[in-house]
């Protein structure tokens, strides 16, 4: 500014020195590479394996003790044995119960957050930054820590600053978690069918089959629930049980149908195959309804 | 035989492999052509180091900058490269970083410079993966001194109607105040002698101190600009010309309208014209960059005096909107989207940003009126391209360290919403912010550059 000006205007900017030195600022974050994988906590024996274990344990014991108890009908006095009986049928009721208490715990956490879902809607009208931004941070309050979706939205925390409206920074937030979080399921979703289709393709009997798309629905719901950040073992939705139900009973019919048309054409293996293959493509399909209306629910 | 052979081959393979290079730019790039239009210290050079800078940081080693810019997803760049656009020097970016790092600001630019920044994105689409694995989208900037710009207009006029206009801006404010001692020189400078050549270097000379003492004040409209930066290709020495007094301009028998008529010919010809053709050439996209401290620094008139300004280079570009045959077929080049940037925002406090950008609009009412009837998108845009500010204690206030090394706080009374708000006997003076010692991070928090290009590039 020239000499001529300071005389010929008056400011209208006050300048004071502070007696302290200017901060530094610091390099904004790094966007971490995509590495995350589904965790998966490895435990030496886990309480799922525990109750397993206590359930087959018991089993052994009860059959061992009628067998013990036939031979020795007469001698009712079997302390220690039936002590020891006693001690591993209560651990695998407290284990069972623990277990339910964990899927009741999980439904509560489902549900509430599924009543703490964003309303985009109501959102996208607003124009207060800091009503958006204090509900995204609530609505984010549910991501458990370390998970894929917590992670998205310390990249969007770290990306927000003064010079953003209130709409940028909704459309910040869409674009940096709500769309990665929902990609990343999509991908969970996509291998867990193709795992389901597999399974069911090798699958030598509609038990084991059965019980392979349970444990598969149920791992599918477990990891697409981790993207979103709630914590492992988090599935207790009715409409996904639901859902789940419809699924196995979907694919008993389409068992059945295979089956009828299969000993329609002959018994061949060309025939085995393009049954196991019709089966595989429906577990698939069926895993990725499933998929997708846990999708739909915590989105 | 060999060589028989060779000398046939090498034609083919050549053209062979022009032919697949131009190709790969049919289908593999997107080229972006953006006209940076920036009058003289509007921040041009700073924006482009910026921007270089930040977008390298942000490719390569996956800075969280740019967090609006969806048109350049992080994820999806594979790398950022540089080279050099042919017909220009590549621009310092490596001096002005060095300049940085010394604590001064980037030079002054005195000549043309150029640069391609060519950023690959990864395909995402399965079958598009394997028919084009990647898109290049390529910018090409050209740095220049802002003062060439405001000679563009003369390309449009005759000497005399341009020495007329010179004369009718110099006799209003705030011109008028710095014009004195050039209107004293005319009054009493005798034109019946020949204007040999030490006479009209004399004359000349006189205009260009004016010129220098106006732009040293925050004048933005001084023609020729190119006198003012012997960079130039134009001698100013030898064939230089200055506006005449009606007296003898409307006579065009005089001797020294003749040689002045001469010279600015020579101007239009040799000079102006080749520049336009090469550096200002016409592209599809326009950023204007506006410095609204030079009129705030200031005075009221320099503002309105700006908004004339804006408003006369806005009439030396061709602007609309070809569809794809036209643009691609027919090769018609238009301006078909213009960004409005005040630079240099990070001197302002956030609470008055608002009235910055409401200032921002009405400065570039008169550009916009020249558009107005053509299908052009247009938007308005607050841009630091480093932030050497901090929040202050109150809203209205920010902090910074001065030339002399101390921490400052200055506190703004409100800016003005419009032009007629803002008192004619007050101004803001411009905060003489040093280069801050952390200028790397302040530069990657740069704010509304990835606004900007979103624009631009959506």
């Amino acid at each position: 500014m020239s000499a001529d000006t300071s005389q010929r205007y008056r400011s209208k900017v006050t300048q004071r020195t502070i007696n302290t030195v200017q901060p530094e600022t610091d390099m904004p974050a790094k966007i971490e590479e995509d590495t995350t994988t589904i965790a998966v906590k490895k435990r030496g024996l886990s309480l799922g394996t525990t109750t397993l274990l206590l359930g087959g344990a018991c089993a052994i014991g009860f059959g061992v003790f009628s067998a013990v108890e036939s031979v020795l009908l007469s001698m009712d006095s079997y302390p220690v044995t039936s002590g020891i009986l006693g001690a591993l049928l209560a651990g695998f009721v407290l284990c069972m119960l623990t277990l339910v208490g964990r899927e009741v715990k999980g439904f509560i956490n489902v549900n509430r957050h599924m009543d703490r879902r964003l309303d985009y809607d109501a959102l996208s009208t607003s124009t207060d930054k800091n009503a958006i931004l204090s509900a995204l941070k609530s609505h984010a309050g549910a991501f458990s820590s370390h998970s894929y979706a917590a992670r998205c939205y310390n990249t969007f925390a770290q990306a927000v600053n003064s010079d953003q409206d209130a709409q940028e920074v909704l459309s910040l937030y869409r674009r940096t978690v709500t769309q990665p979080v929902d990609k990343r399921a999509q991908e969970v979703i996509r291998k867990e069918s193709m795992t389901a289709g597999s399974l069911t393709f090798i699958s030598p009997n509609h038990l084991i089959q059965t019980l392979m798309i349970v444990w598969i629905s149920f791992r599918t719901i477990r990891r697409v629930a981790q993207v979103y950040g709630l914590r492992p073992g988090t599935f207790g939705n009715w409409q996904l049980f639901k859902i789940l139900a419809q699924n196995i009973a979907a694919q008993s019919i389409f068992d059945l149908a295979t089956d009828e048309v299969a000993n329609q054409i002959s018994g061949s293996l060309t025939a085995r195959f393009m049954e196991n293959s019709a089966e595989a493509v429906a577990a698939g399909a069926l895993n990725v309804r499933l998929g997708k209306a846990l999708v739909k629910l915590l989105h | 035989m060999r060589e028989l052979f060779n000398q046939i081959i090498k034609p083919v393979q050549s053209l062979s492999e022009h032919g697949m290079s131009q190709v790969d730019a049919w289908f593999l790039q997107e080229r972006n052509r953006f006209t940076i239009t920036g009058l003289s210290r509007s921040g041009k050079s700073m924006l482009f180091t910026s921007l270089m800078t930040i977008l390298k940081y942000r490719s390569e080693e996956k800075y969280n900058c740019l967090p609006l810019l969806e048109a350049l997803p992080v994820e999806l760049v594979e790398h950022m490269r540089l080279e050099p656009l042919p017909g220009y020097d590549f621009f310092p970016v490596d001096d002005h970083m060095q300049a940085l790092e010394r604590g001064n600001w980037p030079a002054p630019t005195e000549q043309a410079y150029g640069f391609k920044l060519i950023v690959r994105l990864r395909q995402t689409s399965t079958l598009k993966k394997y028919l084009m694995p990647y898109t290049d989208v390529v910018f090409e900037f050209i740095d220049y001194p802002g003062e060439w710009i405001t000679d563009l207009p003369l390309l449009g006029k005759s000497f005399v109607q341009w020495s007329d206009s010179a004369w009718a801006q110099q006799a209003s404010e705030p011109q008028k105040f710095y014009a004195t001692q050039w209107h004293d020189f005319i009054e009493q400078f005798d034109f019946e002698q020949a204007p040999t050549r030490e006479a009209v270097l004399e004359v000349v000379s006189q205009y260009r101190r004016y010129l220098q003492h106006a732009k040293e004040n925050g004048i933005s409209m001084l023609q020729p600009g190119s006198f003012l930066i012997d960079g130039s290709g134009f001698d100013w020495r030898s064939q230089g010309f200055a506006p005449l007094p009606s007296k003898v301009s409307s006579d065009v028998s005089h001797p020294w309208y003749k040689t002045f008529s001469a010279h600015y010919d020579a101007f239009q010809k040799q000079w102006l014209q080749p520049l336009k053709d090469s550096t200002f050439r016409e592209t599809d996209k326009q950023i204007i960059l506006v410095d609204l401290f030079e009129g705030l620094n200031h005075s009221r008139q320099h503002l309105y005096q700006l908004k004339e300004t804006l408003s006369h280079l806005a009439e030396t570009f061709v602007y609309g909107n070809p569809n794809w045959f036209a643009r691609h077929v027919l090769r018609q080049q238009k301006i078909g989207r213009v960004a409005f940037v005040a630079t240099k925002t990070d001197l302002i406090p956030e609470s008055q940003k608002p009235n910055m950008l409401s200032l921002l609009k009405q400065v570039s009412e008169g550009a916009v009126a020249k558009f107005e009837d053509k299908p052009i998108e247009f938007e308005h845009f607050l841009v630091s391209a480093i932030k050497t500010t901090d929040s202050g204690g109150h809203d209205n206030s920010l902090r910074y360290t001065n030339r002399d090394g101390a921490y400052v706080e200055a506190e703004f009374e409100a800016l003005p919403a419009k032009l007629k708000d803002m008192e004619a006997d007050a101004h803001y003076p411009v905060l003489d912010a040093q280069v801050p010692k952390d200028h790397l991070p302040r530069m990657l928090n740069g704010r509304g550059l990835d606004r900007l290009l979103q624009f631009l590039l959506n």
